[in-house]
């Protein structure tokens, strides 16, 4: 079963012979000497850097990380961050570096300076080891179908630089590892370190064939006011390497014998599951409990206007029906997506926004129907006892309205707690991308999904039960007159 | 004394309802206004509750006009009982009765919860406070609604129809019952059930196409149509 002969063959190279020499002692007796060396990572790119089974930070980073702090003559703190603002919070003066396995790109060194590179990966071609198509390297791949993870940059690379393979996008590496296993495909690219780690966790018969299609050489940026810090790092970083140090943390994460026993790369105790989990769930509800809040504050003037169909040609109407058709005709997905990215906010705001916003849409037409349905009666017997148009909205039709939308508005509920699983997409840490990004880790697809659905359905099934028993109420109280 | 003069009034799908009318409505406790349907008796009622806008002719309640009258002196002045009745289904009948001197008077509510029981007290139902209009019968709930305007002491209480949901029994029991009532209010009851206007009123009028045919004692405008 398991790929004994593939242990990763990592692209570690000698990059700092002539540095060799140099005591990185010497750097480390600066001004800054007492001060703690900040570092900032992600904390979820195993195994370079994740949280162990005691919920602390591990990976080869972290080690790496340390090794630098020891040798500069720093105490040594890392700080977990999104990768999305990583660079930005190095430029704000937040940490003093990133290690954190970040590639050196040309628009990245027009904002930092990156040290001698410490480690080299790249784009890998993997095939099945059974490999019925004889694929040897990614030139014997035309027509066979290739899989990448949706948005990588591995799949605008084949399509450009290979346009003869097919190239199929799956949602994750989980999925691209079952449909391999099934041969549903013929192969997959990914990065080579954390491709090569991955099939060694899942313990699955795959294995890289063929040179990198291409490198990666992966640094650590400096800020380019702070030149005596990356020539301190650099001096680390060659000492590190010429004495085996740097072989050793290696071996520590991807050699085979090492992996998948000592628990270091990213076995996850069940305990530090559920934490996830429930913390992820707990986002989830933040998020549906907001957007609920907001959809429904929106929907009572909206679902007011919308009772006015005479008023056709008054603007308020004609503004509130095309908002509530189109939020209604168009895709959630595309409406979040388009305040996430068109409208720049950042993917919190994005998903209370939207979903509340879309929410409002079907809450404001359930509303609608409920003041339809009092009986205008109502209306007339409050005018006639004297109370202004305010208070018969306030004391007579409405109170009666809502207990009418109560029903329908819990399905919109419902739904809109199911519709959060969307907002994973916008790389909000919820329930459903703390499920995938364990699954990335002990490839169990089936057992944590089915988890989240029943998380779900704890939530969801009393409220759709309570919809169902005060329908059954509203109807023998009479209200709604027909 | 309501006093209706000159009064048209046409719908805007251009019927007529009602033709000239000119009548008084004396302050006496109740007084029936009979006639088929489509004479124009609930048009005239809606008028007088300035539901609907006459096109010409004028109504004037104790001498003041009711075109010209605040929203909220009408209704202190006019209360109404509508044919549907339409009590609140969400709130209780004590409830009902307390809602609008709440909101319109600005009396405490311990106050109004007091008066509400001993109208109710008096109004022979004490035993409906709690109960929802869907869970009292059509009497009870024909009761109730009247309780409810009486809670503003108006000077005078329009009735649309008041038995048209009754069987012959309890329509008679109604008619007793409001006859018994010792309110300051006079009751004007717009029906087409002449059984009951008899039981209930003393004077009355009789409306035929949009027109008064009769007024008087109530036996004499009865009789000519029974």
């Amino acid at each position: 079963m398991k790929p004994e002969n593939y242990v990763i063959r990592l692209c570690l190279l000698l990059m700092f012979l002539f540095m060799a020499s140099v005591s990185p002692s010497g750097a480390g007796e600066n001004a800054e000497n007492g001060k703690p060396l900040k570092t900032a990572l992600t904390g979820k790119f195993p195994p370079f850097s994740f949280y162990d089974n005691k919920g602390e930070l591990a990976g080869f980073d972290v080690d790496m990380s340390r090794e630098i702090a020891k040798r500069i003559g720093r105490k040594s703190e890392i700080i977990a961050t999104e990768w999305d603002g990583i660079l930005a919070g190095l430029l704000a003066g937040k940490y003093d570096a990133i290690v954190g396995s970040m590639a050196i790109t040309p628009e990245r060194q027009q904002q930092v300076n990156f040290t001698a590179p410490y480690y080299y990966s790249g784009a890998q071609l993997f095939v099945h080891r059974d490999n019925p198509k004889r694929l040897y390297s990614i030139d014997d791949c035309a027509k066979a179908r290739i899989a990448v993870v949706l948005g990588e940059t591995y799949q605008h690379f084949l399509e450009t630089n290979y346009p003869e393979v097919e190239v199929v996008t799956l949602k994750s590496g989980a999925e691209i590892f079952e449909m391999l296993s099934q041969k549903r495909i013929d192969g997959f690219v990914t990065d080579k370190l954390v491709g090569s780690w991955q099939i060694q966790k899942a313990g699955r018969d795959f294995v890289a064939v063929g040179d990198l299609l291409y490198k990666e050489s992966i640094a650590i940026p400096v800020r380019k006011d702070n030149p005596e810090l990356l020539e301190a790092i650099n001096d680390a970083l060659a000492g590190i390497e010429s004495d085996g140090t740097l072989k050793k943390i290696h071996d520590k994460y991807f050699s085979l014998s090492s992996g998948r026993k000592t628990g270091n790369s990213g076995e996850l105790s069940n305990s530090i599951i559920a934490e996830k989990l429930l913390a992820g769930f707990g986002i989830t509800l933040i998020i549906a409990v907001a957007s609920i809040a907001l959809g429904f504050i929106l929907s009572i003037p909206c679902g007011v206007i919308l009772t006015y169909p005479k008023a056709m040609a008054s603007l308020p109407y004609m503004v509130v029906r095309t908002i509530v058709d189109f939020l209604r005709g168009t895709p959630v997905l595309i409406q979040l997506l388009f305040v996430w990215m068109g409208m720049g906010l950042t993917p919190f705001k994005a998903a209370i926004l939207t979903l509340g916003i879309n929410s409002m849409a079907y809450m404001s037409e359930v509303i609608r129907a409920g003041l339809m349905s009092v009986d205008p009666g109502q209306a007339l017997a409050a005018q006639a006892l004297g109370l202004t148009k305010l208070q018969r909205f306030r004391h007579v039709i409405w109170p009666q309205a809502f207990r009418i939308a109560i029903p329908p508005l819990m399905n919109s509920v419902v739904a809109l707690i199911k519709d959060t699983a969307l907002v994973a997409v916008i790389s909000i840490p919820e329930v459903i991308r703390e499920a995938q990004s364990i699954i990335s880790i002990t490839f169990e697809p089936g057992k944590y999904y089915m988890v989240v659905a029943v998380m779900f359905f704890v939530v969801t099934f009393p409220l759709m039960k309570m919809a169902g028993l005060l329908e059954k109420r509203i109807k023998q109280k009479g209200f709604a007159h027909d | 004394m309501i006093k209706v003069e000159t009064l048209n009034f046409s719908y805007t799908d251009g019927t007529q309802a009602l033709f000239d009318i000119n009548c008084e409505f004396p302050s006496e406790h109740i007084f029936a206004v009979m006639g088929d349907s489509g004479s124009g008796k609930t048009t005239l009622l809606n008028c007088i509750a300035r539901f609907l806008m006459p096109q010409t002719g004028k109504i004037t309640i104790d001498d003041q006009d009711t075109s010209g009258m605040a929203e909220i002196d009408l209704r202190n002045k006019v209360g109404v009982v509508f044919q549907r009745l339409h009590l609140f289904p969400h709130l209780n009948i004590l409830q009902n009765m307390m809602l609008a001197p709440t909101l319109v008077q600005n009396r405490p509510v311990k106050e109004l919860r007091k008066e509400a029981s001993e109208m109710l007290e008096r109004l022979g139902i004490p035993e409906l406070a709690e109960s929802y209009p869907s869970q009292v019968s059509g009497g009870q709930a024909q009761r109730a609604a009247i309780a409810r305007g009486l809670m503003l002491k108006p000077s005078y209480m329009l009735l649309d129809e008041p038995t048209s949901a009754l069987d012959a029994r309890t329509s008679e029991e109604f008619a007793l019952w409001l006859k018994e009532l010792r309110e300051d209010t006079s009751f004007i009851a717009v029906t087409h059930d002449l059984l009951f206007a008899r039981a209930a009123a003393r004077h009355g009028m009789y409306m035929e196409q949009g027109k008064i045919a009769s007024q008087g004692v109530i036996e004499d405008v009865t009789a000519a149509h029974c």
